[in-house]
Parts: structure tokens; C-alpha cells; sequence
């Protein structure tokens, strides 16, 4: 117990200290803290893996009731993921914010939003009351906020960090309305009652429960089409935010679903075919607009809704596992999805970070702006690589593992499935296969070309590469990567308690994964490493054979062409083109392009900018519309001071008249009904 | 047998959405026609000689040569252009054409009747709406009438489904294949195609009334 | 252990036979059937000449990308034998390992900085990921049709009997054979014998490789041939003793490899716009094989 108010205290010892510190003096406190509670929050968490768990409980006012603290293993795996990530990336944040040491105000906000941010997301891990959750979602919703809007000078950033608070209150509302709902019907705000709620009503209730906190959830984890804020924000903030927010921000909403999955009892089936329709379709939607972003933090961006798509069709398996009485498949299921979490948060991490770093170098995010950046970052072309190829889910790396997961749950739940279901699991393999050939189109994409080929814009300043300890947190991701993908096995054993949870509901003594059903995984950890060993052998033979014959260095083969420039080679917009003719009614680019005329040509151009066509739908048109009703009504604030102070006369006449008068006005209505 | 039959006959549909010129479409046509010879001959083992040789005469005769040569000759005489020009591309046609079958096999799985062969069902019903869609995503007038011999080929297999318990379902199907021939000769004898200039759908919106 | 010698003695006349074929088609006597292999070891005995825009990524694909071919090997069995590695669900790691020959394959490509490249790898990722689809749905099929997830276990228990399953194993191995084409990039989807840059897929993202990288990348597209052959043959033995089985897989992957011959002799190839629709195509043809197989189990009606 004293533990927790250490950890409580040291935060706010923090922030009263911040602000008094010098620059560089900040960033470490903050990094000390952090780390000093994510020792104590690791400290608990691991070992809630092995089957603990732990109860504290606050005396709360009145209004809230006595606040639980509880600690189990699905709270443990997610803080295990949260503490990794912070860590890396508040160390990585240590070097990135030195290019903006003047701001000394900026930076303590900064610095105070980022240690909130931690503590809060740890503390909505951890709470089972449900006041006491609103409020730190609410102060982890704003402290991101501000964490978002660092460099609020461009009009770009502001309107991004907007947007985001107002959709996070959105969700905020959806999840204070189930809240809310089961505290009157039941009067506590205790999550027990929740379950109690639920298992005593119907389930029609259970289900519409479960839809209000779905949404709230959805819309801070961004599945479609409730993602709109996402791709937004990601660019709009600086790196080691976006890396923190793609890696753990949207997970705290996977993170709210889990929860409420195990405390609501309802009709899982329908529930899980929901989960997984949407699944499908934000992994689809997410992947085929990111191959068109030029911005590659926004190409980023997309992708983290893509793999949010891939976690939740592992919770719908899970949850349709839980409604048909098959524990196999629900520990599967569940299993893939919470290992895609902890492998999502890795890999995105870790391309935000590089992106991070190519934009500190040249200052531009734009992909065809960029090229040939491999000779002069190698080192971080090489982690670009590791994680571009662990998103595409190819082994030997950990995205491999997590896919191959739910691919077994699909193929598991197919062999004995009714004809509906089948049609729902091909389609759903149909998907996955997809969402996989859609990423690797694009990440090929973004890797070549960022850092291959010639340089397709010169820059005036010189190039050049992070410090080494500013590379190395990614580098201890990417180890975390590797070792994930070659030793898969282990990993699963650290999740049987955290499925465990979930299998509990169907049969409390069922041990998963010991019988057997993914042993696949530990034949995979072997030929992952035989794989790599393979591929040392026959570098190695290639070594020796061409030690041997020369190698000479020329021009790269120009059919015969005497001038190439590197204005020739394939840009971004080329490599995608043949991907964008196929499935141009859903992806809305916006073209301006001035023409070449005349025989002899003078100047031309060509833009394009890609644009998110649900977003048009859902967000521009309703705001225009309501945009244009109230601007009937714009000529009532015309600024006038005495027009305010006769507006203000108006209304307290009318409330102090209203009452007066009320039984004439009442004969009077009920005189006009006659008519 | 007969399954497999009727699979290659679903395999020429997604052919036709996928098809480029519009020889390939008499082809696919013929080629429909030999299929439905076969699954005559297969099925309709329990109505009279005599109906039976009536039936797969015309079947082979209108539906595999007569239209196809009628239609090849009327491509060549009024110099239609080799290319069938749609209004969506074909990869969406595919797409779509795909989607059709598949909602025809769930809708098929909730019709509960045992006397039906659903094979026949799902056939049937997906051949009557792509040709349907066929009519309604091409330019030109000729696969108008090409896609009502797809149609009509649906409605020739489902009423293979039943024929063997009611053999005027066959009949009524075959004068339905009379019908259709003879408009196409009606309209390769009276050289309409010569009235109408324009082979594209879109001049026939002047017709309207304001 | 047995699969992976039959597959390496297939793939060095496989191609051999295919270019004979061919030859022999348009009237020509053509190369010996060794000709490919001896193509090879001379590339291996000769120097290279590498690009100034390339990087060590170019270096190492080739050999990633053989590698990822030998692994993708280890996992195919032959009839009653497992492969090397058998697990289940296996197909997958079968399909993603080759993934990442193909992820190599395309950023060498784009690592020269040559347009040519650039078009290349942008038509064999989008062909690759049309491909993809046809390939799951199909052994999901299988995998339907026996209770089994693992390559081995779907191919001992395959019974080819009634008259449906011969039409899907026929159908199967028509999307196999096609699968096979859109993967080694060949008719009707590409031309191999055309060295122009616009109507390449696989043959214009190596024009720059050279010397023992091109050897190696000339061994895997062997190899991957081979590799389809085995698969095909699989569908179709199942549970043959092995006396009969090994002449029978000779004289299978002979047969497939005078099949694609013909095929690449008597066929255009179709515009490249057209491509992609093809492919999808064949995801369409394994969604049929898919009912089928519910049919067959009874599923519906």
C-alpha cells in the first residue's frame, strides 16, 4: 500500500519541481521518475503474471463509494507494455527535445504532461471504480492533448490537437453514459456491479451496455470508422508523443474493451461477429488508405489503425470462442490479439522513432522529397528495415508470430463451423491475407523510398545521423523484436494467466495452451533461428566464392540513356499507381496539375493530395451543414458591448417574469390548443 | 457429374466479366449452350423420347450455333468495334460478379424445400443477375441482347431443376429460346442495325420525352 | 528429408524441359536440358559489376532471397512423409517466408534507382499481394475437406473419388499452375523472353543483378517452379507406396513442365492493365472450390 502512494506522490513532487529546473534538468528528472514508478508498477505487474493478484482499496468520498484498486494479469501485461514503451521513448524524447532548448515554458509543460500521461494510463489500468476511471481518462486524455500541441505556432498542429480533444470527449461521453447508467440501476460505482447488473438483466441490456462502452473505447483506439482524429494527430505531435500514442494510447481503448469484455456477461457470439466485422474493416480500410499518404508519419499513422483491425479480429475470435463453450479458441483468439498488442506497440514505436530521426536530419517529412538516405544513416535504415518487415508480419519476427496466431484461430474455428460462420471466417482469412499483401506493398513503399535510390530533392544543410544514444532505445526494441519472433514459445507462456482470464468464464480450471494447440509456435522459434543461420551460411559461401573475381562499380543501367537524373527514378506516387488505378472510387486524391502545352514545353506541375473519404463523409459534410444552420444566427454576436448587456437584461427579466406569469402563460397555451 | 457441369457453367460467368472483346462473348455464349446440352442429356432422364430429342435439338441447334453465327455475322456486317466498352472497369465487374455468386449460395442455404436441387438454384439465380448486371454495365446495344441470352440461359437451368416432374416448365423455357432467336433474326433480315447509326446506348437517351 | 532431394533433382531439369518444349514448339532444336544449370555455374564463376546507387541492401537480397526459397522448401511434403519442418497450419509459414524473398526482391530492385526497377517491383507486389488470397482460401478448402491444418496431414487424407472432387482437384490445379505462373512471373502475366522494361515483371527487377547474386537468384526462380510442382503432385497421390510414387512424381513434374511449355508457346500475354483482374480472378476460382467443398461435405443443402 505504501507503494501505491509512493507512486501516487512522486508525480506530483514532479510537476511542483519542474517548473524550477533548468532545461536538460527537466527531461531527467522526468526520466527518473518515470522510470523510478515504472520499476514500482513493473514490480507488481510481473508478478501478476504468474497468477497474483492484488487488492488495495481507498476510502473515497462520498460520492464515489470506497475506490478499488486492483491488479490483475491483463492489468499487469498492459502495464509490462505501457512501462517498456515510456521508458524508451522518454529517453529517445531526451535527445529529440534538445533542438528546441530556448522554449524553457513550452518544454516544462511539456515535460509535466508527459509524466501525468504515464501515470494516469498506468492508474486506468488499475481502477475498478468508475468515477475514479473517468478521472483519469480525463487527465490522460488532456495531458496527451497537451503533450500533442508542443509546437501550437503552426495552425496545422493547433487544429489537429483539437480535433483529438474533441473526439476524446466524445468517447469520454459514451463511457460516462454506461457508467453513469449502471451506478443509478445498481447504485455503486463499483465494477462488481457492473457484472452484477448485467448477469441479473437481460441481455438485451448487456448488449446495449457493452455498445456504449464499445464506442467510447473504438474511438480512442481508432477503429473505423471512428478514427478520423488519428491521422491527424500522429503527424501534428512531436516523435517520441507519436510513438507513445500509437504504441499506448490506442491501447488503452483495446485495453477498455478486454476489460468490459470480462465484466459485462452477455451474449459473446453476436457480440464477437460484431467485433470481427469491424475488425476486418478497419485492418482493410486502415492499410489501403496509408499506401497513398506522402507524409510518412501519416502513412504511419493509417497503419496503426490497420493493426488496431488486426488486434480486435483476435478479440472477436476470442469472444466467439467465449459464446460457443470452445475454450480452445477463445484462449487462441485472446492470445493473438493481447501478443499483437505488446508487438504492435514495439514495432510502431520504433518506425516513429526513425521517422523521427530522418526528420530531425532533413526537416521534411515528405516521402518524394526523400532518397538515398541509407549511405548516410545506415545504422537507422537498418532498424527501419527490422520493423518494417516485422509490420508486414514475415517472419522471422514477432509480427509473425501474433498473425500466425489468429490465422490458427481461424483455421481452428473453421473445422467445425456452421455455413454462416464459414462464410464469415473466408472472408475473414480473405481479409488478413490482404491487410498482409496491402502492408508489404506498402512498407516496400516507404523504405525505398526514404532510404534508397539518389536523393530527389537536394538539401542545402548536411545529413547525418543521431547520436549513437539517441538510436539506443531502438535498438533494445529491436532486440525485444528478434527475440519475440525467435522464441516465441516463452513469450505464450507469459500469457497463459492474462488468457486464463477470459477462458476462466467458460471452465475456471483450464490451463490454456498445455494441451498442445500451439505448439506450432516452438517449431517456428527453431525455424526462425535455423533460418537466420541459413542465411549466414550462404552469405558466407558467397564470400568465399567471390573473393576470388572482382567487383567493379559502374552507373546503374540506363538503357542507353547518356544524362540520368534522380528525377528519374520510381516516386512514391509511381510505385503506388498501379495499386491506386485499381481502387480509385474508395480513395479520394485530390488532383491539381498544370499541363504541359505548346511544342515547346515551359514549366508544369502535378499535385496530389490524398484525403480520407469516411472523414469527408462523416466529419466535413455533417460540419458544413451545421455550419450553415447556425450561420443564420451569426448576426447575434456582432461584438457590441451594449448588444451583450441587452442580452443579458433579456434573460433576467424573463427568468424573474417567467415564474410570475406562469399560470397565464398556461391558460393561454392550452386557449391557442383549442384552436 | 452434373455438379461439375454446372461449376464450369458459374467458371464462364466469371469469364464474361472479365472478358474483353466481344467475339469472346458469342464464344461464351456457344460455349454455354454445350454446357446445357449436357446437362439435358444428364437430368432429364424421365420425360418421353420425343420431348427429350426436342428438347437437346434445340438446345444444341438455337442455343450453341444458330444465336452464336447470327450474332458473329451481325458483329461483322454493321463493323462493331472489336471492343466491348463497359461503364465500370473490369476488375470491379469481377468483384461484383464474385459478390453475386456468394449472396446467391447464402440465400440458397435458406430455402428449406428438399425437392430442390440447390445447385441448380444458386446457378440459376446468380446467371439471371449477372446477366442483368451484364445489361446494365455495357454501352453497346448488341450485348443488350447478349445479356438477355445469358438471362434466359438461367432461366433454362432452373427450369432443368424441375423438369423431370413437370416437362412444360422445359418447353416453356425452350419457346422462350425460339423467341429470342427469332428477334435476333429479326433484326439481322430487317437491317436495323443499318437504321441505327450510333451502336451506343447513350444516343438512345434522346428518345426522351423532354 | 525425401521431398527436399526429389524437389532439387526436379528443379534441375525442370526449366530445361520447359525451354525445350518451347523450342520444339516454334520448330527450333533449342538448348540442351541442362542448358539452365550450366547457365548458372558459369554465372557463379564470374565477377560483378554493382551499381554506385545501391547500398549493402542490394548485397544481401540475393541471398535472402535463395534462402527464403530453401526454407519454403523444408516445408513441403511428399505424400506420406513430412517435410522437414510440419507443423500445424505450415502453409502459412510456407506463404510468409516467401513473402520475405519477395520483400528483398523488391526493395534490391528499387535500391538501383532505375525507373526500369522502380516498375518492376511495383507490378510484383501488387501481383503477389492479388495471389496471396487464391493460396489461403484454397488450403483453407483443403483443410475443410479433411480436419487437418498441416501440409502433410491435408495431403495423406485428400481421397480423390467421387466426381466433384475431381473437379476440384482439377479446378486446384488449375489455380495452383496459375499460382505458379504469377509467382516465377511467366505467360500469360509476363514474358520472359521479352527484355523490354514495359512489359516485365520478375526479368526487369534483375537487370542489374550480376554474377554469383544472379546465379542465386536464378537457382530460387528454379527452385520455386520445382517446389509447385511437388505441391501439385501431392494433391493428387496421397497414399501411394513409395516404389510407385517417386517414377510418378518424375513423370508428374515432367508432364507439368511440358504443360507450361505449351502454354507459354501457344498463349499471348495479356495486357498489363488486365493483370490484375486475372488474378483476382483466381480468388474467385478458389472461392467456387470452397463451396465445393462445403457441397461436398454436406454443409448445404
Amino acid at each position: 500500500m505504501s507503494l501505491l502512494i509512493a507512486f501516487l506522490v512522486l508525480p506530483i513532487i514532479t510537476i511542483i519541481v519542474i517548473p524550477f529546473l533548468k532545461v536538460r534538468g527537466k527531461a531527467i528528472v522526468t526520466i527518473s521518475a518515470i522510470l523510478i514508478n515504472a520499476l514500482i508498477s513493473g514490480h507488481f505487474a510481473i508478478q501478476t503474471l504468474s497468477g497474483q493478484i492484488f487488492d488495495f482499496s481507498f476510502a473515497g468520498s462520498v460520492v464515489t463509494g470506497p475506490i478499488r484498486i486492483q491488479i490483475d494479469a491483463l492489468a499487469g501485461w498492459f502495464i509490462l507494455i505501457l512501462n517498456l514503451v515510456f521508458l524508451t521513448g522518454s529517453f529517445y524524447g531526451l535527445f529529440y527535445m534538445k533542438a528546441y532548448k530556448e522554449q524553457r515554458n513550452n518544454l516544462s509543460l511539456h515535460w509535466i504532461s508527459f509524466i501525468l500521461l504515464h501515470t494516469s494510463l498506468i492508474s486506468i489500468c488499475v481502477i475498478q471504480n468508475g468515477i475514479a476511471f473517468l478521472i483519469a481518462w480525463e487527465i490522460m486524455a488532456l495531458s496527451a492533448f497537451l503533450a500533442v500541441i508542443f509546437e501550437h505556432e503552426k495552425m496545422a498542429t493547433l487544429k489537429a490537437g483539437i480535433n483529438y480533444l474533441i473526439q476524446s470527449h466524445v468517447s469520454i461521453l459514451f463511457l460516462m453514459v454506461g457508467f453513469i447508467w449502471v451506478a443509478i440501476k445498481t447504485g455503486s460505482y463499483d465494477f462488481q456491479s457492473i457484472t452484477s447488473y448485467t448477469q441479473t438483466q437481460g441481455s438485451a441490456t448487456g448488449i446495449f451496455l457493452f455498445f456504449c462502452f464499445f464506442i467510447g473505447f473504438a474511438i480512442k483506439a481508432g477503429f473505423v470508422p471512428f478514427h478520423t482524429w488519428l491521422p491527424h494527430a500522429h503527424p501534428a505531435a512531436p516523435t517520441h508523443i507519436s510513438g507513445i500514442m500509437s504504441g499506448v494510447i490506442i491501447k488503452i481503448g483495446i485495453f477498455g474493451i478486454l476489460r468490459m469484455l470480462l465484466l459485462i456477461k452477455a451474449d459473446y457470439t453476436s457480440i464477437g461477429f460484431f467485433i470481427l466485422f469491424m475488425s476486418v474493416l478497419s485492418g482493410l480500410y486502415g492499410v489501403m488508405l496509408a499506401i497513398i499518404q506522402h507524409n510518412l508519419k501519416r502513412l504511419l499513422a493509417y497503419h496503426s489503425i490497420e493493426n488496431i483491425g488486426i488486434i480486435g479480429m483476435g478479440i472477436g475470435i476470442g469472444c466467439i470462442g467465449l459464446g460457443n463453450g470452445n475454450q480452445l479458441l477463445a484462449a487462441i483468439g485472446f492470445a493473438g490479439a493481447l501478443l499483437h498488442t505488446l508487438n504492435h506497440a514495439l514495432f510502431k514505436s520504433l518506425l516513429f522513432y526513425v521517422s523521427g530521426i530522418v526528420y530531425q536530419a532533413t526537416h521534411t517529412l515528405n516521402i518524394e522529397h526523400l532518397g538515398g538516405l541509407i549511405k548516410k544513416m545506415p545504422q537507422t535504415a537498418m532498424l527501419f528495415l527490422i520493423a518494417a518487415i516485422a509490420i508486414c508480419g514475415i517472419p522471422p519476427f514477432n509480427g509473425f508470430v501474433s498473425e500466425f496466431i489468429i490465422y490458427n484461430g481461424l483455421y481452428q474455428w473453421m473445422l467445425n463451423a456452421g455455413l454462416v460462420s464459414l462464410v464469415a471466417i473466408i472472408f475473414s482469412i480473405l481479409g488478413l491475407v490482404l491487410i498482409g499483401g496491402l502492408a508489404l506493398f506498402c512498407f516496400t513503399k516507404a523504405f525505398s523510398v526514404v532510404f534508397l535510390g539518389q536523393p530527389r530533392v537536394q538539401f542545402n544543410h548536411e545529413i547525418k545521423d543521431a547520436p549513437f544514444l539517441q538510436r539506443l532505445p531502438l535498438y533494445i526494441i529491436s532486440f525485444f523484436i528478434l527475440a519475440i519472433g525467435l522464441f516465441p514459445k516463452n513469450v505464450l507462456n507469459m500469457l497463459i494467466q492474462p488468457v486464463s482470464l477470459f477462458t476462466g468464464k467458460i471452465e475456471p480450471t483450464f490451463v490454456p495452451f498445455q494441451d498442445g494447440s500451439l505448439d506450432a509456435l516452438q517449431t517456428i522459434g527453431w525455424a526462425s533461428s535455423g533460418f537466420i543461420v541459413l542465411i549466414a551460411i550462404i552469405f558466407l559461401l558467397r564470400r568465399v566464392v567471390t573473393q576470388k573475381h572482382k567487383a567493379t562499380i559502374s552507373s546503374t543501367w540506363g538503357c542507353g540513356y547518356v544524362a540520368p537524373t534522380p528525377k528519374i527514378q520510381y516516386t512514391a506516387s509511381s510505385y503506388a499507381r498501379s495499386y491506386s488505378k485499381l481502387f480509385s472510387n474508395i480513395l479520394l486524391i485530390e488532383k491539381e496539375e498544370k499541363t504541359v502545352s505548346g511544342i515547346f514545353p515551359t514549366e508544369a506541375h502535378f499535385k496530389t493530395h490524398p484525403y480520407d473519404w469516411l472523414e469527408k463523409m462523416l466529419i466535413d459534410k455533417p460540419i458544413k451543414l451545421y455550419k450553415s444552420i447556425l450561420s443564420r444566427f451569426l448576426f447575434l454576436n456582432n461584438g457590441k458591448l451594449q448588444f451583450s448587456i441587452l442580452y443579458g437584461i433579456i434573460f433576467i427579466v424573463s427568468v424573474i417574469c417567467i415564474p410570475l406569469f406562469y399560470d397565464e402563460i398556461i391558460l393561454f397555451i392550452d386557449f391557442l390548443k383549442q384552436l | 457429374m452434373i455438379h461439375v457441369i454446372l461449376i464450369v457453367f458459374i467458371i464462364t460467368l466469371f469469364y464474361l466479366s472479365i472478358a474483353n472483346r466481344m467475339l469472346t462473348y458469342v464464344k461464351v455464349l456457344a460455349l454455354q449452350g454445350v454446357l446445357l446440352f449436357f446437362v439435358a442429356f444428364l437430368q432429364l432422364s424421365e420425360i418421353n423420347t420425343l420431348n427429350l430429342i426436342f428438347i437437346l435439338l434445340e438446345t444444341i441447334v438455337f442455343k450453341a450455333i444458330a444465336v452464336p453465327l447470327f450474332l458473329g455475322y451481325l458483329l461483322k456486317r454493321n463493323n462493331i468495334t472489336r471492343e466491348a466498352e463497359p461503364f465500370l472497369p473490369n476488375f470491379v465487374s469481377l468483384i461484383i460478379t464474385t459478390a453475386i455468386v456468394v449472396a446467391t449460395i447464402l440465400l440458397s442455404n435458406s430455402i428449406l424445400d428438399s425437392h430442390l436441387d440447390k445447385m441448380f438454384f444458386v446457378v440459376a439465380l446468380s446467371t439471371l443477375f449477372t446477366g442483368l448486371y451484364f445489361i446494365a454495365s455495357r454501352r453497346k446495344i448488341i450485348t443488350h441482347v447478349m445479356g438477355y441470352m445469358v438471362i434466359e440461359n438461367g432461366v433454362f437451368v432452373l427450369s432443368m431443376a424441375v423438369g423431370n416432374e413437370m416437362p412444360m416448365m422445359v418447353n416453356l423455357g425452350v419457346m422462350l429460346d425460339i423467341f429470342a432467336s427469332v428477334l435476333i433474326l429479326g433484326i439481322f433480315l430487317n437491317k436495323i442495325g443499318d437504321v441505327f447509326k450510333d451502336v451506343d446506348v447513350d444516343q438512345l437517351t434522346n428518345l426522351k420525352d423532354y | 528429408m525425401l521431398s527436399l532431394v526429389l524437389t532439387v533433382i526436379a528443379a534441375l531439369f525442370f526449366t530445361g524441359i520447359v525451354i525445350r518444349t518451347k523450342s520444339l514448339a516454334s520448330g527450333r532444336k533449342g538448348p540442351g536440358i541442362m542448358q539452365p544449370i550450366k547457365d548458372v555455374i558459369r554465372l557463379f564463376k564470374k565477377g560483378a559489376v554493382y551499381s554506385e546507387t545501391s547500398s549493402f541492401i542490394f548485397q544481401i537480397a540475393p541471398t535472402i532471397y535463395l534462402a527464403s526459397i530453401v526454407m519454403a522448401m523444408l516445408v513441403v511434403p511428399f505424400g506420406q512423409t513430412k517435410g522437414l519442418l510440419s507443423f500445424s497450419c505450415d502453409f502459412i509459414f510456407f506463404a510468409y517466408v516467401l513473402a520475405l524473398g519477395k520483400f528483398f526482391s523488391i526493395i534490391s530492385a528499387m535500391d538501383t534507382g532505375s525507373s526500369f526497377e522502380g516498375m518492376g517491383a511495383s507490378r510484383e507486389a501488387l501481383y503477389s499481394m492479388f495471389a496471396e488470397p487464391a493460396f489461403f482460401i484454397l488450403m483453407g478448402s483443403f483443410a475443410l475437406l479433411t480436419g487437418y491444418t498441416s501440409f502433410q496431414e491435408i495431403f495423406a487424407a485428400l481421397h480423390i473419388g467421387s466426381y466433384i472432387s475431381y473437379a476440384l482437384a482439377g479446378l486446384a490445379t488449375f489455380v495452383l499452375i496459375m499460382v505458379a505462373m504469377i509467382e516465377n512471373s511467366r505467360m500469360p502475366i509476363d514474358d520472359p523472353k521479352t527484355h523490354l522494361e514495359l512489359t516485365m515483371v520478375h526479368e526487369v527487377m534483375i537487370l542489374d543483378n550480376s554474377g554469383f547474386d544472379l546465379g542465386l537468384i536464378l537457382t530460387g526462380g528454379y527452385l520455386k517452379f520445382a517446389i509447385y510442382g511437388t505441391l501439385i503432385f501431392n494433391l493428387f497421390i496421397g497414399i501411394i507406396d513409395y516404389q510407385y510414387a517417386i517414377p510418378l512424381f518424375f513423370i508428374v513434374q515432367f508432364l507439368m513442365a511440358v504443360i507450361v511449355g505449351l502454354i507459354e508457346s501457344f498463349s499471348a500475354r495479356f495486357r498489363m492493365n488486365h493483370n490484375a483482374q486475372f488474378i483476382v480472378a483466381l480468388t474467385s476460382v478458389s472461392l467456387l472450390i470452397f463451396f465445393g467443398a462445403l457441397l461436398m461435405l454436406g454443409k448445404f443443402n
